[in-house]
């Protein structure tokens, strides 16, 4: 499934990031690489962006971004 | 003289660092080679001056926008003696992976790890000396807030080595890095970046290190390396997986139980209701309290320089030349402080205060889908909120902005945000003529105006428009001293950049006077006023706003021949007031902030966006014209 539709306070495994995805290097950058547990912690109204938990820390990333991103659901 | 720089991650402390060490003596200057300002200061070293440099902050090595960029062009560049790299303790993991690619390049580095008090509060407990075996680098832990480790941190920098170790990743990823790395040596393709990083930033898909590669030999064991590894996914987790290692090692995590503060704060100004009625009460009492307290700090400073005025046309009542030059420049830096002084100063220090406490991002989360009808992102809404103070530095701040679309989108917009020049005039004119309900008005006209345009803007210009991707701070109680040094350097732009224009500007225009030269500036326009329904006494005023719209509002009764500013109801009408007012909003920015325009997004585009604001200014005044003649109070 992808990122967007993903459940808040939930937590997920990123499984990969789509080719093309011009953000890519920077979204590693900010640790969202696949095999990373993620939570999403809110979505901003108005098909606004996404906030993520990331290794401790608070990580906004938009919605076009976030439909790029594979993951999965941690049982 | 040693050069030191600077580097971290966005959020590290690196500013506040940097005002530790050279604050009072620090000042823009540009780096040889780059046209990025970057603040630059002196430091003492034991009894050695040495210089410092404080670098824009970045991720890492590869670049996303262009104050990124000039970053790594800086660290490449001959003239760093030693790299000080500003560690946030509470984001260890992702705070190393920068040091990793910072030991790669080989030169003298120390490691400043910061906000250690933050970490323990987050229930992290690092151990430096471990780090410090690891990486084989120095680490010395500071709390840059409160000035501890300064001293070891001095220390350090002048022993600074070179790093022992450079980071090593599994067999099977070396074997293919080195291969390329090779390659790229033996043909001499490298440029200013050291090989092996150069490589593996290729490998990553970096596009800056790929092209030079393109269509060369290396190609070959470039496609061959990206096949293998998955487009360099493997480096990446490999590096992750080091730095996972690493912190592991060194510290010791206790999970805290207790709500914390941060999420019981996110939960209402985050909030999909609540937050947005936080964020306005946040700016209506900020412009409240600027404007409201500005007044009459304006008064006072502007009855001084009247007096000054009033000597001095005394003075040199014999010569009426060189009487209109000094008028002018006395005018002019009368203006400049009249602006800076009530307004600007406290507003830009309420500014850095959102800055600082981590407010800003989170607006930028707010608005993005907004700000996005308009082809920009959340974090734009920096440039939008500092234009309210002052034009020139909002138009500075689109730097940080990502891909040229949005750069021009945005310092076409922020000049658009009534600045405190123009909002003398919506408040002077017609909020104190016709009601402040229609001031009020007149804001909202603004920021809808702002939007369809951003929207339209969005449809013209090529190019994609990026999206967000920030991690977003803790909230952080900023010192009082950082804060007044930010605010400093912010109004130091104003200084340096809008003061001389405004001096220029008002020597001209004195100069004009003297001359008798507005008689023919106002017949040129004739046509054009009566177009807009205004009288075109009024020409001369409107092109002077250009040079300065400080004088706007003081010009407007001189030119229409009124003794004082009382009067103007008997000349012009509520329409045409309003007419007026809207016009001055909008049309061609000042010369300042024309200036800072050039500067971030070149000539051309400046003179599309100063002919965008005047046809959007004139068609704005025809339609408020024809509603207002038919419809009107």
């Amino acid at each position: 499934m992808k990122l967007i539709e993903g459940n808040i306070d939930k937590n997920y495994i990123v499984e990969s990031i789509d080719g093309g995805c011009m953000a890519k290097d920077r979204l590693w950058k900010l640790g969202i690489i696949p095999g990373v547990v993620i939570k999403i912690k809110r979505r901003a109204p108005l098909k606004g962006p996404l906030m993520l938990e990331v290794n401790g820390s608070d990580v906004v990333i938009g919605r076009g971004i976030a439909s790029r991103i594979n993951i999965k659901e941690i049982e | 003289m040693k050069t030191i720089a600077l580097v971290g991650q966005p959020n590290c402390g690196k500013s506040t660092l940097f005002n530790q060490l050279a604050g009072y003596k620090s000042l823009s200057a540009n780096f040889p080679g780059a046209t990025v300002e970057y603040t630059k200061g002196q430091t003492y070293i034991g009894e050695e001056i040495a210089e410092v440099i404080d670098l824009p902050g970045t991720y890492s090595l590869s670049w996303y926008d262009d104050a990124e960029k000039e970053t790594v062009r800086a660290l490449f560049s001959e003239h760093i003696d030693v790299i000080v790299n500003i560690l946030d303790a509470s984001t260890l993991v992702r705070s190393i992976e920068l040091t990793i690619e910072l030991m790669s390049l080989e030169k003298p580095l120390v490691v400043a790890l910061n906000m250690m008090d933050e970490a323990v509060r987050k229930g992290i407990y690092i151990n430096a000396k471990k780090l410090e075996d690891i990486l084989g680098v120095k680490v010395v832990p500071i709390v840059a807030k409160k000035g501890k480790g300064i001293k070891d941190l001095l220390e350090a920098i002048k022993t600074a080595k070179k790093p022992l170790k450079r980071c090593v990743y599994s067999k099977e990823v070396e074997k293919y890095i080195n291969k390329l790395k090779e390659c790229i040596e033996k043909n001499g393709l490298s440029g200013e970046w050291p090989p092996k990083l150069m490589a593996i930033k290729a490998i990553e898909g970096f596009e800056p290190c790929m092209e030079p590669l393109e269509n060369s030999t290396c190609k070959a064991s470039l496609n061959e390396a990206r096949y293998a590894l998955r487009d360099g996914l493997v480096i990446v987790q490999e590096r992750h997986a080091l730095c996972m290692d690493i912190f592991e090692k060194v510290a010791v995590v206790k999970k805290k139980e207790k709500k914390s503060l941060e999420t019981i704060l996110d939960s209402i100004l985050l909030h999909s209701l609540f937050g947005y009625i936080s964020m306005f009460l946040i700016f209506f009492s900020i412009f409240y309290a600027v404007f409201h307290g500005g007044v009459p700090i304006e008064n006072l400073i502007i009855g001084i320089f009247d007096k000054i005025d009033a000597s001095l046309t005394s003075a040199l009542a014999h010569n009426k030349l060189i009487l209109a030059i000094i008028r002018g420049v006395v005018d002019g830096v009368g203006a400049a402080f009249g602006i800076a002084f009530p307004y600007l100063l406290p507003f830009l220090f309420l500014i850095s205060l959102l800055e600082d406490v981590g407010y800003l991002p989170r607006i930028g989360f707010l608005l993005d889908s907004t700000m996005h009808k308009m082809g920009l992102h959340g974090t734009s809404i920096i440039p939008f909120v500092s234009g309210y103070g002052c034009s020139v530095p909002a138009i500075m701040t689109t730097r940080i902005l990502k891909s040229r679309k949005e750069k021009i989108i945005s310092a076409f917009l922020a000049s658009l945000v009534p600045c405190s020049a123009r909002t003398t005039v919506i408040m002077g004119l017609v909020g104190y003529f016709i009601g402040y309900g229609y001031a009020i008005l007149l804001y909202g006209i603004n920021i809808i105006v702002i939007m369809i345009s951003g929207m339209i803007l969005k449809k013209l210009l090529p190019g994609i428009s990026p999206e967000m991707a920030l991690d977003i701070p803790p909230y952080r109680l900023p010192t009082i001293k950082t804060l007044l040094l930010k605010t400093w350097h912010k109004v130091k732009d104003f200084i340096f950049l809008a003061v001389p224009m405004l001096i220029a500007g008002s020597v001209v225009l004195t100069l004009i006077t003297y001359y008798n030269l507005d008689g023919i500036i106002n017949g040129v326009f004739k046509p054009f006023m009566a177009l807009i329904g205004l009288p075109s006494s009024i020409a001369v005023v409107l092109i002077f706003g250009i040079l300065k719209k400080e004088l706007t509002l003081l010009m407007l009764y001189q030119a229409l021949g009124l003794s004082s500013l009382s009067q103007i109801p008997k000349v012009l009408t509520h329409e045409q007031m309003f007419v007026f007012t809207i016009f001055v909003i909008f049309y061609i920015p000042c010369i300042a902030t024309m200036a800072a325009i050039k500067k971030e997004v070149g000539l051309k585009a400046t003179i599309y966006i100063t002919a965008g604001t005047f046809v959007l200014a004139t068609v704005l005044a025809l339609i408020f014209k024809v509603l207002l003649y038919s419809v009107w109070i």
